[in-house]
């Protein structure tokens, strides 16, 4: 008990420290970041250019719906009203009328603008560990469950015996002996 | 002058709370009444303050005090008296100040409702509460000064976010601040009993209440945030899974896992240390929450640095993390189980289930909200994180989830028992059973039939309950079938309360399934009397008009819409754009709608041509939609029903225990 109690007044300095750390080093890179995402919209959109090739508003936003705005956040692409956004329903609805699909189109966009069009991290090296962790956790705390609540099942007839003595201080010493063990095994 | 008061009043409160949280520590420490009636004087001395600092930035906002930065930036002469009054929320200092208020607020009830009660406990609350009040002062007083001053006065403001100039932005805040803010003190009782190592039942019980009317404002402030997206943002849905959505969302599904497993620490004395983690999460995801949001690291890494706030809230989050794990592993051995579970089959293992579920869904959302960040820093692939992601990863959680809301209530405490199992079970299974054909023939996909089954299920439960528990009244009263339902409530309002907020949650479900996967679009460009189909409805364009309003234009498009099935005119819808003075370069949308049960014709006006000669729209069919609204105001009324204090509710223990012995509750 009294390690795990100075192991964790252990990592308080240790944060603290890293924050103090942190925070001047974060400054630096504050200045160099310009702001992205200040474009902004005009009412009086119109979807002109391409709609001459006979490519309907309607087949772009089939595509369009897709993909994802790349300088907001969560905002779909059929839907953003930035300049940029706007451009890029365009090209869509230029690479319709050259009889592109809807497959080479996304490509198209991923390869321009990197994987923040998808909306979904990419099943590729890293971002595998954005799909699989929810669901190795989700499985994890199964199993933990499933196996308490099976040796509680089990245990049964035994429950009263604990509970006659429950108070005495050697059941406590055994249940936090337990309990640090397992912390060690699952944590 | 009037604002040097405010600022110098705001550093007061922040001195007294530091002195509360010492005389409420130390006075419930060594059981001293006097320091212990200090702390409770400081809970409400600070509350006046804060609530003091609170109107004098209202004062400043509805007097165009533009010598203050937070006024000048955030408010402007000609806006609405009522958006200069929701200015306080429209920006940094002042929703931070907000947050203050409501927190000073909720901390002086508390300790009013429970002056005479909890002894041992309320000092502690009052200090774990000050804490945080401390948090906020300590912001607003270094980092987010609401009172700064802008050092000449200039003639007019720049106006407020246009976005946030809608109705639903106005209670939307207050809704969600009072949920989110109110989770604190559930949070607080069980500091509280962790401190005063009276770590039985008694705080469990008495923060159930404190924690269904935090969650209660929680999801309605949630569901009106979806309605303002709705109605506002014109992309065709109400939840985008952006990461200041995500933030209400983690300790509403924390909070939810622990209005569930604390009934079965009250019932069977297990899942102690699992009940304070759950809330201490809340807390901690509300915290978090209110960081990401303030300080925008998800959007940018980099945007982190230049938030005056965020070092505050990081410090102050680890903190809260290790401070309260020291606590929790010094306790743990006061915190064992009285009793063990005994079937799967039982009530018991399908809440550990629910909690199961619940906590995945918390974890992924988590995850998926800081991914980006994640990726940002450790392979510098900037990578967004949208609906795709986490309709994949939660929806068909949730549907498990769905589902057990369903079995969980059929099931008895301890264990089940086959026959009981087959009289429970076979009117819902037929009832889904005959919806999912009925979908099938329809529409042959198959998370819609899974899905609507298993709601069409969850409602049988819920009806059978009803239909049983009436039955039983009225062979003991002879009282009619209402007057027997309003009997079942007042009698065990817990329980059939509970069954209302399943039932809004269902209708909800069913809205979230019908826009999801039935939703249609078009998008168009009409000429003056032309007309476009979608669905069963036809619009004609018919022009366009505007309207000056004080700070703004308001241009409307006008739409005759037509029911092709009845051939009859149903109605104008009149989407909106409006441009206003100060940002001219950020028109907002309205949108247009027609609601009926079965669906919104929902119109989005994208620009027009020549003063309206033609206009773009983009025209969404949405079906079911109206069940979201329907489903938030069933559950609010379910809540209430739960939470509503009825003196035959206050049983003693014998009863509870017998009631538990023989099923009931």
């Amino acid at each position: 008990m009294h390690r795990i109690k100075h192991a964790l007044l252990f990592l308080l300095v240790g944060a603290l420290a890293f924050l103090a750390v942190l925070s001047p080093g974060n400054a630096e890179l504050a200045i160099a970041q310009t702001d992205a995402a200040s474009s902004s919209t005009d009412v009086r959109m119109t979807q002109n250019s391409a709609t001459a090739n006979s490519v309907t508003p309607n087949e772009v936003n089939e595509v369009a719906k897709e993909l994802w705005c790349p300088l907001c956040n969560g905002v779909r692409l059929d839907a953003c009203e930035l300049k940029a956004c706007e451009q890029m329903r365009d090209m869509i609805a230029e690479q319709l009328a050259e009889g592109w699909d809807k497959e080479q189109i996304k490509n198209y966009f991923i390869e321009q603008y990197g994987p923040q069009v998808l909306g979904a991290p990419p099943l590729e090296g890293f971002n595998w560990l954005a799909w699989i962790l929810p669901f190795v956790a989700l499985a994890g705390g199964g199993v933990f469950l499933w196996r308490t609540v099976r040796r509680m099942v089990t245990s049964r007839p035994q429950e009263a015996a604990i509970a006659m003595d429950g108070a005495s201080p050697s059941v406590a010493d055994e249940y936090s002996r337990r309990l640090e063990e397992e912390l060690k095994r699952y944590g | 002058m009037i604002f040097d008061i405010g600022h110098l009043i705001l550093l007061t409160a922040m001195a007294l709370a530091a002195f509360g949280i010492v005389t409420g520590y130390l006075g419930g420490r060594w059981r001293n009444t006097r320091l212990i009636q200090s702390s409770f004087n400081v809970v409400y001395v600070v509350a006046a303050l804060v609530f003091a600092a609170t109107v004098i930035l209202w004062y400043g906002l509805l007097t165009d005090a533009f010598q203050l930065s937070y006024v000048w930036n955030h408010s402007e002469r000609a806006l609405s008296p009522f958006y200069k009054f929701s200015a306080l929320w429209g920006g940094q200092a002042g929703s931070l100040l907000f947050w203050c208020m409501i927190l000073s607020a909720y901390g002086a009830v508390v300790a009013y409702v429970n002056r005479d009660r909890h002894r041992a406990l309320m000092p502690y609350v009052n200090a774990t509460l000050l804490t945080t009040s401390l948090f906020f002062l300590v912001l607003l007083v270094f980092a987010a000064d609401p009172f700064k001053r802008v050092g000449f006065v200039p003639p007019d403001g720049q106006g407020l976010n246009p976005l946030l100039q809608n109705f639903w932005m106005i209670l939307h805040p207050v809704m969600l601040y009072l949920g989110y803010v109110g989770m604190a003190v559930p949070f607080a009782f069980a500091v509280a009993a962790l401190l005063s190592k009276r770590l039985d039942n008694e705080w469990v019980r008495t923060v159930r209440r404190w924690t269904l009317i935090p969650w209660m404002f929680l999801s309605a402030g949630i569901l009106m945030g979806s309605q303002w997206a709705y109605m506002e943002l014109g992309w065709g849905g109400y939840w985008a899974w952006d990461p200041v959505e995500n933030a209400s969302f983690l300790p509403w599904l924390t909070g939810t896992a622990f209005l569930h497993s604390i009934i079965i620490q009250e019932q069977r004395g297990i899942l102690k240390v699992w009940n304070i983690v759950l809330i201490w999460l809340t807390y901690f995801l509300v915290i978090l929450g209110t960081f990401t949001t303030r300080s925008g690291i998800i959007e940018s890494v980099h945007s982190f640095a230049r938030s005056d706030v965020g070092p505050y809230f990081l410090v102050y989050l680890v903190l809260i993390l290790l401070g309260f794990l020291w606590l929790l592993f010094d306790r743990l051995p006061l915190l064992r189980g009285e009793h063990s579970i005994d079937s799967f089959t039982s009530r018991e293992a399908a809440f550990l289930a629910n909690n199961w579920l619940f906590a995945g869904i918390a974890f992924a959302t988590l995850w998926g909200t800081f991914f980006p960040m994640f990726s940002e820093l450790l392979t510098g692939q900037r990578i967004s994180v949208a609906a795709p992601f986490f309709n994949q990863v939660n929806g068909p959680l949730f549907l498990l989830l769905l589902l057990l809301m369903g079995v969980a209530p059929l099931l008895g405490w301890r264990h089940t028992s086959l026959s009981a199992f087959r009289k429970q079970f076979t009117f819902p299974i037929l009832a889904g059973v005959a919806v999912g054909l009925l979908v099938f023939l329809f529409a042959r996909s198959f998370y819609p039939i899974i899905g609507l089954a298993i709601c069409a299920f969850v409602v049988a439960t819920i009806v059978q309950e009803y239909v049983r528990g009436v039955i039983a009244r009225r062979a003991t009263t002879g009282e009619n079938a209402l007057a027997a339902v309003a009997g079942l409530w007042r009698r065990n309002g817990r329980r059939y309360g509970g069954y209302i907020v399943h039932l809004g949650i269902v209708m909800i479900g069913v809205a979230v399934i019908g826009n999801e996967f039935y939703q249609q679009s078009l998008s168009v460009t009409l000429a003056r009397g032309e007309s476009a189909q979608i669905g069963r409805y036809e619009l004609v364009y018919d022009g366009m008009i505007s309207e000056r309003k004080s700070n703004r234009i308001e241009y409307h498009a006008l739409l005759n819409a037509y029911n092709l099935d009845s051939g009859r005119r149903v109605g104008v819808i009149t989407p909106q754009r409006n441009i206003y003075d100060k940002t001219p370069d950020m028109p907002t949308s309205e949108v247009g709608l027609h609601v009926t049960p079965f669906e919104d014709v929902y119109v989005v006006l994208n620009g027009w041509e020549s003063g309206g000669a033609s206009a773009t729209f983009t025209i969404y069919i949405n079906p079911l939609t109206l069940w979201m609204w329907i489903g938030g105001v069933v559950l609010v009324l379910g809540t209430l029903i739960a939470a509503w204090p009825h003196p035959t509710q206050r049983r003693s223990e014998v009863v509870r225990s017998l009631a538990y012995a023989t099923g009931d509750d």
